[in-house]
């Protein structure tokens, strides 16, 4: 008789358990579920970029994705079905006896067992709140893993923000319960770009003070030369950068480096803008156009949300994405630990 | 029948249709017709017209226990709740009657004045053991006066004509003060051991609680400045550049290299003086002690001005301090030499050839490529600059919270000062400073 494969809860299943569930790995006779990739592939970089919509919660955008790759997955040709011999009563004409038959082995079609992919570990990076668009990085299996590692790098991360002065609103956006109104016609390009000059500095003052580097040493004077002074672990809000793009009231566009960074803090500087002018200002719109390695070019269309673009975009940001990674980690390695990372990114 | 007709529509033309009240609807988010009803009907506030001014300003921040700040809370709490404040380490606004428009520190005191054809003009505060803020008469004794200022009070001088002379530049030494007017002349005031009031040392001459303000007059063209320094503590006096190392007490012309130049700017403090040719050349004399002078000599003393043969560019401005000097030149390029923390790590202690501060330290990046140092400024131990976006930037030996930054430990290399405003002007004393500041609307 041959061996038969046990399910449920007989004695054997229960010994191939043993141990599995502290090792947190895959029961022994289930399929693995990998992705059609060739095996030297296995161990690389799965990040991509997606364009957020606003007005989409993120994680209704990863379950889109999500699903759209298991359709597609799932719709690629199975394996051929295997067959085995069984011995099967004869034909009623002929004579009695057990003949055998080559029939397929129905408990591996894919109508009886279900789609061959019900989940995708697919996690996320920085998010993005609704009403806020633009550039988000997902990973994918072995690239959640690089994703805590990029999270560690601490990467700069550029947003758009569009603001309009005259109003103040009690969520500091244009949809928000209106507070106040005020007038605007006293403010100049030179005012704005004033004030937003005070910002870098006291923002640039924070980025110093916040990387928990002793000023009184050499190697601190030569870092700040250099400007690669960051704060390598938790911090609050920083800008690194902010400009003014555009200026004509009562709106304006403000091109915004931060770091450790929600839009809300965004929306919020906005606000602060306005009141520092002697006005009020609200934001009508933030967008990541980068966030660390990813630009807004690689970042994919929801027309391009498929299996065939997404693993072109992989293929074009895994070499970015990993000397970004080295870099940061051979820069750091000697003077201070980043935080929470213990094994090597590169393995 | 037709006049009841008639006499119903006469009715209903007379009366009005009366508004019936419904059943109250439950209340629900607003729809955007309402909101966008409410939003037209807000009232729109003012709060800034188009040809608001920007107010001026003044900042101070260091040692308060000799009345220097000008605050006198800090030395005197007037509330239960308020207690001594020894050091305001960041800077802290003072409240002033006038625009300021020159301000000096000395060592424990600081002198404000302003441009007004006011009868007042000039206001101390702080130190007055020497008089050098004037007599300043006691209110419970009325034939005293003050020997500490806590509050910045007016300094009577004798002009001939004071509703038209205006005070171009105050400046003070170690103990004693000067003020350049525009037509009469230069006042002195405060400790005359040295000479350094311009007029004959008196043998054991009193200078507290003294009346006397001379007036220096008589001088070949106009005065464009005014410096005022510490003295020194040798005996050879007050370093005058004149070739002999005696005292001189009465304003003596320069000779050596600096004979026949046209001088722009000059600096002092400590023992070391410099100037600056409208060439954009360099001259110093004095002590060279801490390799200020260096390149040109190997003594520790040099009475006679040398040119400082610096190849690094026009220069602006220079200024000195106790122990180390700084320049800028045309390009907007900060070079310091000398002794002591210069601003390029703690490594860097002393050079006698000057080396420049990098920019970027300033402010200066990708993103931002042009900010330029405008200004440099030079304590006893520690220098200031000030860039043409309006940010101060600090660094040196952080005596008594000199320098600002909200903590105590010296500073290596340039550090931003956060004050709400445009730094227009900064001077430096010994243990604190004053910044004319510009509100940002």
């Amino acid at each position: 008789m041959e061996k038969t494969k046990q399910w449920g809860w007989s004695p054997q299943w229960r010994k191939c358990c043993r141990g599995r569930k502290r090792k947190n790995t895959l029961h022994p006779h289930k399929e693995r579920q990998h992705l059609p990739v060739a095996a030297e592939q296995n161990r690389q970089r799965w990040l991509f970029a997606v364009y957020k919509p606003p007005g989409v919660a993120w994680n209704r955008v990863r379950d889109a994705v999500e699903t759209r790759l298991l359709r597609e997955l799932n719709a690629a040709p199975a394996w051929p079905p295997r067959s085995r011999i069984r011995f099967l009563p004869a034909a009623s004409a002929g004579p009695p006896g057990l003949v055998a038959v080559r029939v397929p082995v129905l408990a591996e079609h894919r109508l009886v067992r279900g789609p061959r992919f019900t989940q995708l570990k697919i996690g996320a990076g920085h998010r993005l709140d609704v009403k806020a668009s633009g550039v988000f990085v997902l990973g994918v299996g072995h690239g959640n893993k690089i994703l805590s590692h990029l999270y560690n790098c601490h990467l700069s991360k550029v947003y758009t923000v569009r603001g309009q002065f005259g109003k103040a609103t009690k969520d500091f956006s244009d949809t928000g319960k209106l507070i106040e109104k005020t007038t605007f016609d006293h403010i100049t390009r030179e005012k704005l770009e004033r004030i937003l000059a005070v910002i870098q500095g006291t923002n640039h003052k924070a980025l110093l003070m916040h990387s928990n580097i002793d000023m009184k040493t050499q190697e601190a004077y030569e870092l700040a030369v250099k400007g690669l002074i960051r704060p390598m672990g938790k911090s609050p809000p920083i800008i690194t950068a902010i400009r003014c793009l555009q200026f004509a009231l009562p709106e304006f566009q403000l091109e915004i480096h931060c770091l450790h960074e929600t839009q809300q803090y965004l929306r919020k500087i906005v606000h602060e803008i306005g009141l520092e002018l002697k006005s009020s200002a609200v934001c009508t719109q933030v967008r990541r156009t980068r966030d660390g390695v990813f630009t807004l070019d690689d970042a994919l269309l929801r027309t391009q949300w498929n299996l065939q673009s997404i693993q072109n975009a992989i293929l074009n940001c895994q070499l970015r994405v990993k000397t970004e990674i080295e870099k940061t980690m051979s820069h750091w390695d000697g003077t201070c630990a980043p935080g929470g990372t213990s094994t090597s990114p590169l393995g | 029948m037709a006049a009841v007709a008639v006499r119903r529509a006469l009715r209903a033309a007379r009366l009005p249709p009366v508004p019936r009240r419904g059943l109250a609807k439950p209340a629900g988010p607003p729809s955007a017709r309402q909101l966008r009803e409410a939003d037209e009907a807000a009232p729109i506030f003012q709060y800034v017209g188009k040809a608001a001014k920007r107010k001026d300003r003044v900042f101070v921040w260091g040692f308060s226990y000799s009345g220097a700040l000008g605050v006198p809370s800090f030395v005197k709490p007037d509330a239960g709740w308020k207690k001594p404040r020894r050091i305001q380490a960041t800077p802290y606004r003072l409240e002033t009657e006038e625009k300021i428009t020159s301000a000096a520190c000395g060592y424990g005191f600081t002198l404000l004045s302003s441009d007004t054809t006011d009868i007042t003009k000039v206001w101390g505060t702080g130190l007055n053991k020497d008089s050098q803020l004037g007599f300043q008469r006691s209110i419970r004794d009325r034939t005293k006066g003050y020997e500490y200022v806590l509050e910045p009070s007016p300094i009577p001088l004798p002009l001939e004509e004071p509703q038209k002379t205006r005070v171009l530049q105050v400046s003070c030494g170690r103990a004693h003060s000067l003020i350049l007017t525009d037509s009469e002349g230069v006042f002195t005031m405060g400790n005359n051991s040295y000479g350094q009031c311009g007029r004959k040392v008196v043998e054991d001459e009193v200078y507290s609680e003294s009346h006397l303000i001379h007036q220096l007059n008589d001088f070949d063209s106009r005065v464009v400045q005014v410096r005022g320094s510490s003295e020194s503590k040798s005996e050879d006096g007050l370093k005058t550049g004149l070739g002999h190392y005696n005292i001189t007490s009465v304003p003596t012309k320069l000779g050596g290299d600096i004979a026949g130049v046209n001088i722009i700017q000059v600096s002092s403090y400590g023992d070391c003086c410099l100037a600056v040719s409208d060439e954009g050349d360099l001259f110093g004399w004095g002590n060279s002690e801490y390799l200020q002078l260096a390149s040109v000599t190997e003594t520790t003393q040099v009475n006679v001005p040398r040119h400082l043969p610096f190849k690094i560019g026009k220069i602006k401005e220079a200024a000195c301090g106790g122990t180390g000097n700084i320049v800028l030149t045309e390009e907007g390029s900060v070079f310091v030499w000398g002794y002591g923390i210069l601003g390029k790590g703690p490594n860097l202690t002393e050079t006698a050839v000057p080396e420049m501060i990098p920019p970027s330290l300033f402010g200066w990046s990708d993103f931002s490529p042009d900010v330029r140092v405008a200004r440099v400024r030079c304590g006893l131990s520690h220098f200031a600059a000030l860039t043409n976006r309006g940010e101060l930037f600090v660094w040196g030996k952080n005596l008594r919270g000199c320098l600002g930054i909200g903590r105590m430990e010296d500073q290596y290399f340039p550090w931003r000062v956060t004050i709400p405003g445009e730094v227009v002007d900064v001077a430096c004393g010994v243990d604190h400073m004053v910044s004319m500041v510009k509100s940002f609307m």
